[in-house]
């Protein structure tokens, strides 16, 4: 029992690091354009598709299309903020959520259009190692090791850049950031790439973990937004926090009882965190 | 430097500034004074860009800048300070003063933009790394006129620089606001605090029901008989 519970928390803790990646862009694209990317789980799924046809049809190597598709997806989450979400910037909240919920038919369609509904898999071969009795998949430790290096690098260009430091300015204060010669316009454009960026990234860790049908975004879009909603939306600690409670708590309770349990637990954290602390569980601090 | 004619502002169906006339010249301080609701705010806005004119011309040295969006204004070297030390509140001092530097202009000197501004507000250079928000009024609103110096400018819009400030905190910011005159900026200053601000000013302007009422230097200003009763009160 203690051995599956300790399997059960390290895990969690593997899957937290990419959930805190996952949940980031979101939570970054919330904290300074203001809307909710709901299409979020879908880029990555996109992403994971543009892997698959590169590495699996035409032969290109593994990490090169991993790397052409962050760029894929940095280049869609722009494309979809010109076409879309630069036009709803002053419209009202439920417009804008419409719009972008529209997005996930959408991106989804336009999957299994292309791909069909089969599931689509690059068979990557990773080795299964054992500390003790805790056993790790090398490509969680890959994709958590991974995700927390893309975290530091995001950090450092938040707090160390001239764009970073203009993108959480805008995040506090748009009219006030006018003033500095910050144009707000460039601003949303790039964050909306660099959130974008990171389905992307994730779309690469987690090739060698899930094969890819047109439906699987849905799932992480709902863990991401969760989790931001848990840390706090807009609060970007908050949601690294968030993302390892969530990653823990559907790991034990995966282990414990079903997957399927795991998502429940997730909604029910979801529901009392809306019910009793709406403001997330570090508040509504801004980006820092 | 900066020259005003007959702009109307308007806040939707609301006229807010009607046909006003302005003009600030090279190392000029021009103090604007009038009561709640006279337009003051709104000019400033109007000349930043945050609130622009519907009609009318405003040019800043040589260039008609009443269609610029704000950002493109302050790279014209022309820094709107808002009112009650609008700072951003979860930035440290020192990333308040980056952004500050932001245009490419001013990015380039921010080394020795950051020096001379450490030299003139040092209680800034102690709290260099404390985030802004934990800051007293009074230092907020030093930072705040400390992050337009770093953006470089050649005209300063200080917007109601003393409001809510404990007197001698108010006689501390005029100081500061002295020296920066004496750096070579021009400076336009809406102010409440009217007795301060007179003895600072090159020449003022009285706003009442969104035009100019009066405009002159500093002797007339503090003589006329109307300013004297409604606002020094003597």
């Amino acid at each position: 029992m203690t051995v599956l519970i300790l399997n059960a928390l390290v895990n969690g803790i593997l899957l937290g690091g990419v959930l805190a990646l996952l949940a980031f862009g979101m939570n970054l694209i919330f904290g300074v354009v203001k809307v909710i990317h709901m299409a979020y789980g879908q880029s990555v799924m996109l992403g994971m598709y543009v892997i698959y046809t590169l590495t699996e049809i035409y032969n290109v190597p593994l990490i090169s299309s991993c790397l052409i598709a962050v760029i894929a997806m940095t280049l869609l989450g722009g494309l979809m903020h010109l076409l879309v979400v630069q036009k709803l910037l002053t419209a009202n909240r439920l417009n804008q959520l419409l719009a972008l919920a529209g997005l996930i038919i959408v991106y989804e369609n336009f999957a299994q259009v292309i791909w069909g509904a089969d599931l689509r898999g690059i068979p990557v071969f990773l080795p299964v190692f054992n500390i003790g009795e805790v056993f790790i998949k090398t490509s969680n430790l890959i994709a958590f090791i991974g995700s927390l290096v893309v975290l530091g690098l995001l950090y450092f260009f938040l707090h160390k850049t001239y764009i970073g430091l203009a993108i959480r300015a805008t995040a506090q204060d748009v009219e006030c950031a006018r003033l500095m010669g910050i144009n707000p316009k460039k601003i949303y454009l790039t964050t909306m790439m660099v959130g974008s960026a990171m389905t992307g990234v994730i779309a690469a860790f987690f090739t060698p973990i899930y094969s890819v049908h047109p439906h699987f975004g849905g799932s992480f879009t709902m863990m991401a937004f969760i989790i931001v909603v848990l840390g706090g939306m807009g609060n970007l600690m908050g949601g690294f926090i968030g993302a390892f409670v969530i990653g823990i708590v559907t790991s034990l309770t995966g282990a414990l009882a079903s997957i399927e349990a795991a998502e429940i637990v997730a909604l029910i954290i979801f529901v009392l965190v809306v019910l009793i602390r709406p403001q997330g569980l570090m508040g509504g601090k801004q980006t820092r | 430097m900066l020259d005003i004619e007959s702009i109307d502002v308007y806040y939707g169906k609301f006229q807010a500034l009607f046909d006003l006339n302005m003009r600030i010249g090279e190392q000029e301080t021009v103090i604007t004074v009038g009561p709640n609701g006279a337009g003051k705010s709104t000019l400033l806005k109007a000349i930043s860009g945050l609130q622009p004119a519907k009609r009318g011309k405003i040019t800043f040295m040589g260039q008609p800048i009443e269609k610029f969006p704000p950002h493109k204004i302050v790279e014209l070297g022309l820094v709107y300070v808002p009112e009650s030390g609008r700072v951003f509140p979860n930035l440290t001092v020192i990333e308040n003063l980056k952004i500050g530097s932001y245009t490419r202009r001013a990015r380039v000197h921010f080394k020795p933009s950051l020096e001379e501004v450490f030299d003139l507000f040092p209680r800034l250079a102690e709290r260099e790394k404390q985030i802004a928000e934990t800051l007293s009024g009074g230092e907020r609103q030093m930072l705040a006129v400390a992050r337009s110096l770093m953006a470089r400018p050649k005209l300063i819009l200080l917007d109601e620089p003393s409001m809510g400030l404990a007197p001698l905190i108010v006689s501390q910011l005029f100081k500061f606001i002295s020296a920066i005159k004496k750096g070579g900026y021009s400076i336009l200053m809406v102010e409440q605090n009217v007795v301060k601000a007179l003895k600072l000013c090159d020449r003022a302007y009285l706003l009442e029901l969104g035009t100019v009422k009066l405009e002159g230097n500093r002797e007339f200003f503090g003589k006329e008989e109307y300013i004297r009763q409604s606002y020094l009160g003597v």
